[in-house]
């Protein structure tokens, strides 16, 4: 990853702007549905669910900042994320239908 | 990233650690600032007197000043004089106002009740507004330093996975070693007190967490007012009758809160709708009385009857566990010497940042040692480097000498010490623009070393609670800032004196990296 | 709790000796695989053993955390002093294995 002495070529470039979006922005996609996600279902009080669910949030945004810059390429960075966030949407939507 | 996954944390942790060091550690030096906010605010406005503390004459004290001055404020809310802070608080919403435009408050003298005529600064509260606002319009300041903190955290885990040595090297330090000596630092101050990283990291997220993730909350509730009102246990204020009802008296409602709970100290007590039948008292327990910052600790009392109309309830698991890491954060629970240690943390903290800055730099200083000039990323970073380290205490410093001389009757002072404190944090960055890295570091350091050393000095010329008479009058918060400021300029003057001194350093490094290629010569950690 | 700041820190000067090099290096002799066990076991014993106090004599949310701070303090003051004042260092932590314990039984 270091620079070399000619300088990181464009699509290296591209490449870590491409990650760092996939971890700041798929990352807290997948963050706020994650914390959504416990907040419907975590068997508890609706205020403690809510609670844990923020406080854990971190967690999930962390790991996808880790997986985005330690897999091994930026269109793997993107579906890391976009995967389980498409996942945790759904089962989302679906604890949101039931409840209301 | 493709050379494995302790490679790629090395590479998340060095740039991340570039990009969002120099702020980090601006938020880590305010900060660690913030934990003796009283005792700054003491030494800035020194018109206010302590007194032995009294919490039932204080609140009859506040009581009878806000009837006289606010009868017909919407609400009222007084902060009791405490073992760090000698002012009476008092504030109130004038008639009819929304928002903080007609928030009006006052210091009150603990003893007399009567409004004291301090200059005019914002003291200890600057720092610690800025260490999580940044001066920049709300709310971007609050994201910006929250993310910051999440870079913070995130610095520490791929600073861990990292380091590996970790407890091979767990009691390593080897000074004088140029490079090398930077990384054992660096590590070991990261290692050492890595408990306090991580929770005074992860817990800027959960102090700010309702802002920066509020998806839980807007699916689970119908508006974020409903969520507050469940996790702080607060009610909404009642409509006014408009029958006018003289309010019991302050202290009587607080010996009922001393019956039920022996010793309980108050913090923050809220009056709504004072002076009418449907007054409410709302008395919140001290936040130094637990680790939990417990805003949820707290009694309601009808302000006309005085009868108590509910308790707040016991706290959740979730809810202990956020707000244990809230008053952590604050330590507003430590005593003294504890709040010297969290002080002392807060630098390690600010100490890890630094150190790791300085060694990106140094680690690519190396190769281009033999020439005269650097490459332009490598000055731009240098120039950072100074204003952001070096730059920040000079306006820190000027902070305080603006407070002493800038006239107690001008018109908005307390703008011009903040201006004071941005004006000369700016001009560092000129001056280290102009000056060449290791002569700007000693330059600036130097003049730090002078302006934070003298501070005890003008303070003796300018008021009359110099240090010899602090120290006779036993006001330990004056006299403990005047000696930390002493302590500040011997440390600055120490770090000058090692940068006016040619590097002997360094030229055993260069001859070193003659012989061998930067890269084999650090670990990967050192990145 | 300055009886808990001595064990802890008495506590950490072990867990340092018992490491090989750090022995060689302090006590200018080489360390025996019982030594170095022995000291293990000390080390991890005292700071148990400040942990119990502290917990016995704040409670459990504030002796968590004073501890921690203690400990902190305690192993930061040791890794950093110990390049210039090794001797200065183990005289502390020697004077601090027998008088943390006894201002411990003092203070109860």
């Amino acid at each position: 990853m270091k620079s070399k002495a000619t300088g990181p070529t464009l699509s290296y470039r591209l490449a870590v702007t491409s990650r760092s979006l996939a971890a700041l922005l798929g990352g807290y996609l997948l963050a706020s549905l994650g914390s959504i996600c416990i907040s419907l279902l975590a068997p508890m009080q609706k205020v403690d669910a809510v609670l844990s669910g923020m406080m854990l949030s971190f967690v999930f945004y962390l790991l996808a900042f880790i997986w985005c810059f330690a897999c091994r390429s930026a269109r793997r960075a993107w579906i890391g994320v976009l995967l389980p966030s498409l996942v945790l949407g759904m089962i989302d939507g679906l604890a949101y239908w039931m409840n209301y | 990233m493709k050379e494995g996954f302790r490679q790629a944390m090395a590479w998340l942790h060095t740039w991340t650690g570039l990009i969002f060091g120099w702020l980090l550690f601006a938020i880590f030096l305010t900060g660690t600032m913030s934990y003796f906010k009283e005792e700054i605010t003491h030494w800035s406005q020194p018109e206010v007197r302590s007194h032995p503390l009294d919490a039932a004459a204080s609140l009859g004290l506040a009581q009878q000043y806000l009837q006289a001055n606010a009868g017909n404020a919407g609400s009222w809310f007084i902060r009791l004089p405490n073992e760090r802070e000698a002012a009476l608080n008092v504030g109130w919403r004038e008639e009819g106002s929304v928002g903080r435009r007609g928030f009006v408050s006052r210091k009150l003298d603990a003893q007399s009740g009567q409004a004291v005529v301090a200059r005019d600064s914002r003291g200890g509260d600057f720092f610690y507004r800025f260490h999580f606002q940044l001066e920049m319009p709300h709310p971007w300041g609050r994201w910006l330093s929250t993310f910051c903190a999440f870079i913070m955290l995130l610095g520490l885990v791929t600073g861990i996975i990292t380091h590996k040595k970790i407890f091979k090297e767990f009691f390593t330090f080897r000074p004088g070693k140029g490079q090398r000596s930077w990384l054992d630092g660096h590590n070991a101050i990261g290692v050492l007190v890595l408990p306090f990283h991580l929770m005074i990291s992860y817990s800027s997220l959960v102090l700010f967490m309702y802002m920066v993730m509020p998806a839980g909350i807007m699916a689970s509730y119908d508006n974020s007012r409903e969520y507050f009102n469940e996790v702080f246990g607060q009610r909404e204020a009642p409509r006014a009758a408009g029958i006018p009802t003289s309010l019991v008296a302050l202290p009587e409602l607080y010996a009922k809160v001393r019956d039920q709970v022996p010793g309980a100290r108050l913090g923050w007590i809220e009056v709504q709708n004072p002076g009418d039948l449907n007054s409410r008292v709302i008395m919140t327990r001290a936040s130094a009385d637990s680790v939990a910052f417990k805003r949820s600790d707290n009694w309601t009392f009808d302000g006309a009857s005085g009868e108590q109309l509910s308790r707040g309830k016991p706290e959740s698991t979730a809810m202990l566990v956020s707000f244990t890491f809230a008053g952590l954060h604050m330590g507003n629970f430590a005593d003294s010497w504890l709040r010297w240690l969290y002080f002392v943390f807060g630098l390690a903290g600010t100490a890890v940042i630094g150190t790791g800055l300085v060694m990106w730099l140094g680690k690519r200083q190396l190769k281009h040692a033999k020439s005269d000039s650097m490459p332009t990323e490598l000055r731009l970073v240098e120039v950072l480097n100074i204003a952001s380290m070096s730059g920040l205490l000079l306006g820190v410093a000027a902070f305080f000498w603006a407070n002493r001389l800038v006239p107690v009757t001008m018109e908005g002072r307390a703008d011009w010490e903040v201006n004071s404190f941005l004006l000369v944090w700016a001009l560092s960055l000129p001056h280290a623009m102009l000056r060449p890295g290791r002569r700007a570091w000693a330059e600036q350091l130097a003049l730090g070393a002078l302006a934070f050393a003298l501070l005890p000095l003008l303070n003796a010329l300018t008021t009359d609670h110099g240090l010899v008479r602090a120290i006779a009058a036993n006001d330990w918060a004056m006299a403990g800032f005047d000696l930390t400021a002493l302590a500040v300029g011997l440390f600055l003057a120490w770090a000058a004196s090692r940068m006016m001194r040619a590097p002997k350093l360094a030229d055993k490094r260069v001859s070193r990296a003659v012989k061998a290629p930067p890269e084999t010569l650090g670990e990967p950690e050192a990145n | 709790m300055l009886s808990i700041a001595m064990i802890g820190y008495a506590g950490f000067a072990a867990l340092c000796l018992a490491m090989e090099k750090h022995f060689n290096e302090l006590l200018k002799r080489k360390a025996t695989a019982n030594q170095s066990r022995g000291l293990r076991v000390v080390g991890w014993g005292l700071l148990m053993l400040s942990l119990v106090l502290a917990v016995q004599h704040r409670g459990w949310a504030l002796g968590l955390v004073e501890w921690l701070a203690v400990l902190m303090a305690g192993v930061t003051l040791w890794v950093f002093l110990l390049p210039y004042r090794p001797r200065l260092l183990l005289a502390l932590a020697a004077v601090s294995v027998v008088l943390g314990p006894v201002l411990a039984v003092l203070a109860n």
